[in-house]
């Protein structure tokens, strides 16, 4: 366990370096000059050439490169800003602060909604799915495969609006979504979230209610789960011991394959919500052209991924004792 | 929307683009519903009367608002966090708009009923005097001044905010002041000074006792007064001045000052007791307090004002405007218009026709002859949404305007194409092949399409090139380009024909990156700008652009294409919410919690 | 391996099924899998039901523990376990039954097993299920039930799990599991099929001591008569859902009476049968149970039906009966066969030499591993 763990990380360090040096080559690769979102409407060649050096884009890219690198694990010093203790991701052009800062600031906003998204995914996925199989064929199957049709063809920019138009703007049944820090207010937090953990999860549930619902037809005609019943195992044993076991496998597999995109849902229900997480950092920091920014997200939403990747790796072991993390 | 972004020539450009990109999301309703009934049209000649006030029009306080109440939370709405802070590095108008109510310029705008604009004088005593045609202005504080913690603004905090603006990490400001303030304006004015961080000021500014600052120019310009309401030359504490941090937490020397403020989140304003409402002609401070937030698109805020539920009922938003596809809902709901704002912003778009390619003028006037304005307002989303249509170069909210419409464009908005074909022939040219570069979106491309339409009638031979967003301005900012029209976006930095009309006109700055897209270079119009530029009499020079202005369209270098407005709603719960005619959005200046 | 012999019948057979019909209804129509079966089945017996694939015999033992979908499944006729009906119980009557007094063991251990849990837990969850043990307490009885079922190192190897085992020892984990409640009757469906020759016998021979113990019964479903010789005390050979011959394992493998019987014993291969003769299977394929044939259903593959005569065999169904043409009852021990052969006919007819060669005990007298499924498919 502890030497699949030190290889995953290993691995995700060398990850996390290719996707910084491709992020750092795009973005100067980019058909624009970030240096002119912070010139002057008359922009003169010696105030281009103010701010790029400002920037600290006048040295070649590899320097640049290397400094930001360096600034990681040893920090940086910024002149007129004070200093950028490690591990320092580089300084924001555009918002003027630490790019670390800024992202841990935000950091916990994203964490609540993908998180509190995906175990609402799975959590009503997975039980809608198990209701429809344990119903197969009667009325409450009938609904919850239409309803996970229905909600599959759902987006998040028309779904987000409508509902908070009802349910907050219109009706006041739920707080208008914002971020309620959990260790001040763990009942605010839950019910602020509540409404883009909906939207964000009503996509993405539709999904595992089918496919949960398919594993388990497919997991209850298999010869362990007849042995289960042949040891006289009572149904819903059967069913919630046995079955949903191997129904998980695939389903899990797919969930890890999902964070990337529930990630980009996020953003998306960041924007949709006003809400102030490191999704709106990302697309701020396109916006502005700002590239230790811009890094600094790509990173650390990188990092997330190979992160819950792991988790999902140890998770799948749980699950199937046939898969060794050696 | 349109204008948020005018930190440089590009951003106003991309800006407007992104504005056309918008409307096709919510202007697909299409012609129909686009023209707007309920608005009635405003003449555009009655729009703005633009003049420069007294002593007496620059005292304090500024008359009451009637029916106006003080206290109370006002919340503010919108898009974006204020990308700066730091006067010296405020040029997009939405960071100004905030600005004014934390610091306070030696000149400002009074906006008066029935759209009248006086320039006053904010810290000075009156809007600043001139002698010598421009060349030497004179500024005196008033009395009673303060900075947020009491102690007085003197002449040397104003010396002291213009010399900071040298210093290198200051870019993203105006440079007029800087590079009038140097003794040789044609070489970088970073050369010649390095800012106030190593011990030495500026020789042209003179600050004989503390309530007096003299500025002695390298030329002579008789707006000068105008240039420093710019929030760029507003004033900064010498005391307090933290250089690069300054743009997080600025001093105040106006109504409020920053008590909180989260990158890109919220920022919160609390009463500044030291601000005296007996020196301010301009700002009431109505509200105890200004909460704001950020993030909300044009959609979730017009949705939030509509609903009109709880403290939002008290929430008005700086810039953002009406989404597209509620405009016509807005429009029909009496109760919401009542609290809307609209009007004139200083923006103004068209499309520049190349004349170092497209030579001949006649073809020129054929191309704005035939152009079809109509049919591209209503596909940008109707006039509501986008602007009215124009036929000069400046703005009705320039001083001096004078309305004209050389082509009869307002007869014929939609073109005209047998009047285009007379003027061909004349040239000698019936068919003329015309390279059209635009902006590579959904809505541009069926711009395109009616463009090639509407000239094709005249004869014309249209060439759509479609260009990347990203290198759009490039391409068309090349003197050497190979397009004949293209589209282009300006707002005036101050509200005369100089900033409008000197850098898009003049031939002698003709570069690549440069502002003249239209290259126009003509001995007359070069001598004509230089002319107007010394008149020291407001009201002379505001004719002298007019007459400019006319000249120039007689080339037909552009073809204008709208006078850009603003329409937004706001909360029921408040009051005094007007239109900023300079910064073309909601004004937080007469604001009040009813 | 020594063959017990039966104990005297008592009034009440153990298990007894009378008349058994099992029908699945499918899209292209019913299915009659199991049509009119009976047997008794006494305490320390082992009765083989023997056929090819489709022949109902699987279905025959999953029916005995109830474990048929009754959403497609329809059952009828009577099964009688220790004197206590158990076609009519309810679903939680069953549950309790299974696994405590009924158990099967499967035959490919690798996926009956459940693969996610160790093997001790799965052993144990059953005796907790039925005995109320505590946790301990089931761990406990797993290490004996795998020490019982010759797994060396029991204690070390309950917790882990079943693809960490050889497939051998896999199907004693089966068995360990199926046998932790003492069932009074063991349903082992194929529990040799998967496994190589030595360890074939290991298994037969783990049963068979298992039952001398305990004096469990045991239905053995295979298609191998090698199996079938060296495990069984009856045999009953399955034909299209219905019984073609039933009797003891002498009786059957010595006198086979029904053509299918003399078709099965001569497509099985055996040591002593000189290895130049060619096996002969069982011509023709197994009819479709949708549409079965009219009359005697072995009809169309059947040799003899010249003999018997055509009409008779396409349109009489034959009863299973003592003298092979008339008579109703069936079991009772007596040998039985369903088929319009007059009953001396079928003595001369009787290929030989299988009618003596019946396999001897003994390890080197065991079938090759070829599966008459296998056989059939390529014929």
């Amino acid at each position: 366990m502890i030497g699949f763990l030190a290889r995953r990380l290993a691995g995700a360090l060398v990850i996390l370096a290719v996707i910084s040096v491709v992020t750092f080559c795009l973005f100067y690769a980019a058909p624009r000059d970030p240096a002119r979102a912070f010139c002057s409407k008359v922009c003169q060649p010696e105030t281009l050439e103010l701010i790029r050096r400002n920037l600290g884009m006048d040295e070649p890219l590899a320097v640049q490169y290397w400094h930001w690198l360096a600034g990681i694990v040893a920090g940086r010093d910024l002149p007129g800003f004070g200093g950028c203790p490690a591990p320092c991701l580089g300084y924001s052009f555009a918002t003027q602060e630490p790019v670390f800062g800024a992202i841990v600031d935000r950091f916990p906003v994203t964490l609540s909604l993908t998180v509190g998204a995906a175990a609402a995914t799975l959590g009503f996925g997975v039980l809608l799915g198990m209701v429809a199989a344990w119903q197969a064929g009667r009325p409450l199957d009938r609904i919850a495969s239409a309803s996970s049709v229905v909600g599959a063809s759902l987006q998040i920019y028309f779904v987000g609006p409508l509902l908070a138009f009802a349910l907050v703007d219109t009706f006041g049944v739920l707080p208008r979504p914002a971020y309620v820090p959990f260790t001040g207010d763990p009942v605010g937090w839950f019910t602020h979230l509540l409404l883009p953990w909906a939207v964000l999860s009503i996509v993405f549930t539709a999904n595992y209610t089918r496919m949960t619902r398919a594993q388990m037809v497919e997991q209850l005609a298999e010869d362990y789960v007849r042995t289960a019943r042949a040891k006289g195992m009572p149904e819903r044993v059967v069913f919630f011991r046995f079955a949903w076991r191997g129904a998980m496998i695939p389903i899990v597999t797919i969930f890890g394959v999902d964070l990337a995109t529930l990630l980009g849902g996020a953003i998306i229900t960041e924007q949709t919500f006003a809400l102030h997480g490191v999704g709106e950092l990302a697309i701020r920091a396109v916006q502005n052209s700002d590239l230790p920014m811009l890094l600094g997200v790509t990173l650390v939403g990188a990092g997330a991924i190979v992160a819950l990747s792991v988790v999902v790796d140890v998770l799948y072991a749980v699950i199937d004792p046939r898969v060794r993390l050696g | 929307m349109h204008s948020r972004r005018l930190a440089s020539v590009t951003a106003v450009l991309v800006a407007g683009a992104l504005a056309l990109a918008g409307c096709a999301k919510g202007g697909g309703g299409g012609p129909a519903e686009a023209g707007g009934p309920a608005l009635g049209p405003l003449e555009n000649t009655a729009v703005t009367t633009i003049k420069v006030g007294t002593a007496r029009d620059s005292a304090g306080p500024a008359p009451e608002v009637p029916g106006a109440r003080t206290g109370g939370t006002v919340n503010m709405l919108d898009r974006d966090d204020f990308s700066h802070l730091d006067p010296g590095r405020v040029y997009v108008n939405y960071s100004a708009a905030v600005s004014a109510l934390f610091t306070r310029r030696l000149t400002a705008y009074r906006v008066g009923d029935g759209g009248t604009i006086t320039l006053v004088g904010d810290l000075a005593t009156d809007p600043g005097t001139t002698t010598d045609g421009g060349r030497t202005w004179t500024f005196t504080l008033k009395n009673g001044l303060k900075w947020q913690d009491g102690t007085p603004i003197t002449s040397a905090d104003i010396r002291h905010s213009f010399e900071r603006l040298f210093a290198d990490f200051v870019t993203e400001g105006p440079d007029y002041a800087e590079t009038w303030l140097v003794p040789d304006p044609k070489k970088p004015f970073r050369q010649q000074y390095e800012g106030p961080y190593h011990g030495k000021h500026l020789d042209s500014i003179e600050t004989p006792d503390d309530r007096t600052v003299i500025f002695h120019l390298n030329g002579p310009h008789p707006d000068f007064n105008f240039t420093v309401a710019m929030t760029g030359y507003g004033a900064v504490p010498k005391a307090h001045d933290t250089r690069q941090k300054y743009d997080k937490r600025p001093f105040s020397s106006g109504p409020y000052k920053i008590v909180s403020h989260v990158t890109d989140k919220s920022m919160d304003l609390a009463r500044n007791e030291y601000w005296d409402g007996t020196t301010d002609p301009i700002r009431h401070a109505y509200p105890d307090r200004f909460h704001m937030e950020f993030g909300l698109q044009a959609q979730q805020t017009t949705e939030r004002f509509l609903a009109d539920q709880g403290a939002d009922r008290q929430a008005f938003t700086f810039h953002n405007a009406v989404a597209p596809e509620r405009v016509p809902e807005v429009l029909a709901n009496p109760e919401v218009m009542k609290r809307s704002v609209q009007g004139l912003t200083p923006f103004t778009s068209f499309y520049t026709i190349n004349t170092s390619r497209v030579t001949d003028v006649n073809v020129r006037r054929a191309i704005v002859t035939a152009w079809p304005s109509r049919q591209l307002q209503q596909l940008q989303g109707g006039e509501v949404t986008v602007g009215r249509l124009a036929t000069t170069v400046l703005s009705p909210t320039v001083l001096g305007y004078r309305p004209f419409d050389l082509y009869g464009k307002l007869k014929r908005p939609q073109g005209d194409p047998e009047a285009a074909r007379r003027l061909l022939a004349e040239a000698g040219q019936p068919h003329p092949t015309i390279v059209y570069a635009y902006n590579l979106t959904p809505t541009q491309e069926r711009m395109a399409v009616a463009i090639k339409d509407a000239l094709g009638k005249a004869g014309f031979n249209v060439v759509a090139k479609p260009l990347a967003t990203a290198k759009y301005y490039e391409a068309v900012g090349q003197v050497n380009n190979t397009f004949d029209v293209y589209w282009g976006g300006w707002s005036a930095d101050w509200p005369t024909g100089s900033t409008t009309i000197q850098p898009q006109f003049d031939g002698r700055v003709i570069t690549d990156g440069g502002q003249n897209y239209s290259h126009l270079n003509l001995p007359a119009i070069n001598s004509a700008i230089d002319r107007a530029d010394t008149i020291s009499d407001p009201a002379a020079a505001g004719r002298a652009w007019a007459a400019l202005d006319r000249q120039i369209m007689e080339e037909a270098p552009i073809v204008p294409e709208h006078y850009v407005t603003y329409f937004g709603i706001y909360g029921s719960g408040l009051g005094g919410v007007k239109l900023d005619p300079i910064l073309g959005g909601q004004s937080a200046l007469g604001i009040y919690v009813k | 391996m020594t063959t017990v012999p039966p104990p005297p019948r008592g009034p009440d057979p153990f298990l007894s099924v009378r008349d058994l019909s099992v029908r699945f209804s499918t899209e292209d129509g019913v299915v009659r899998a199991v049509d009119g079966l009976s047997f008794d089945v006494e305490k320390g017996t082992t009765l083989a039901i023997v056929g090819e694939s489709g022949s109902g015999k699987s279905v025959t033992g999953l029916a005995l523990l109830g474990l048929h979908d009754p959403a497609s499944a329809t059952l009828d006729g009577r099964i009688r376990l220790e004197g206590r009906d158990l076609l009519p119980a309810p679903r939680g009557t069953l549950e309790r039954l299974r696994g405590d007094r009924i158990a099967m063991v499967f035959q490919d251990s690798l996926t009956a097993l459940s693969p996610f849990h160790p093997v001790g837990r799965q052993i144990g969850e059953v005796y907790r299920r039925h005995r109320g043990a505590s946790r301990r307490e089931a761990r406990e009885r797993a290490v004996e039930m795998l020490d019982r079922v010759g797994i060396p190192g029991a204690r070390s190897r309950v917790d882990d799990y079943p693809h960490e085992f050889s497939g051998g020892m896999r199907q004693r984990v089966m068995i360990a599991m199926a046998l932790v409640c003492d069932p009074g009757l063991l349903v082992a469906d194929e529990p040799t099929t998967a496994l190589d020759v030595t360890v074939q016998a290991q298994i037969l021979d783990l049963l068979s001591d298992l039952q001398r113990d305990s004096g469990t019964a045991i239905i053995l479903i295979t298609h191998d008569l090698g199996v079938v010789a060296a495990a069984a005390h009856e045999v009953l050979v399955m034909y299209a859902g219905r019984a073609a011959e039933h009797g003891t394992v002498g009786e059957v493998l010595g006198e086979p009476r029904h053509p299918y019987t003399w078709g099965l014993l001569s497509s099985t291969p055996r040591l002593s049968t000189p290895l130049d003769l060619p096996l002969s299977p069982v011509r023709g394929t197994p009819p479709s149970l949708l549409d079965p044939p009219s009359g005697c259903p072995f009809h169309p593959r059947c040799d003899y039906t010249g003999l018997a005569g055509p009409e008779r065999c396409r349109n009489s169904r034959p009863a299973l009966s003592p003298g092979g043409g008339a008579g109703t009852s069936a079991t009772g021990g007596r040998h039985a066969d369903a088929c319009h052969l007059a009953p001396e006919l079928k003595a001369g007819l009787r290929p030989r030499p299988p009618a003596h060669d019946r396999p001897v005990d003994g390890p080197l007298d065991r079938p090759l591993d070829r599966p008459l499924d296998r056989i059939e498919d390529t014929a």
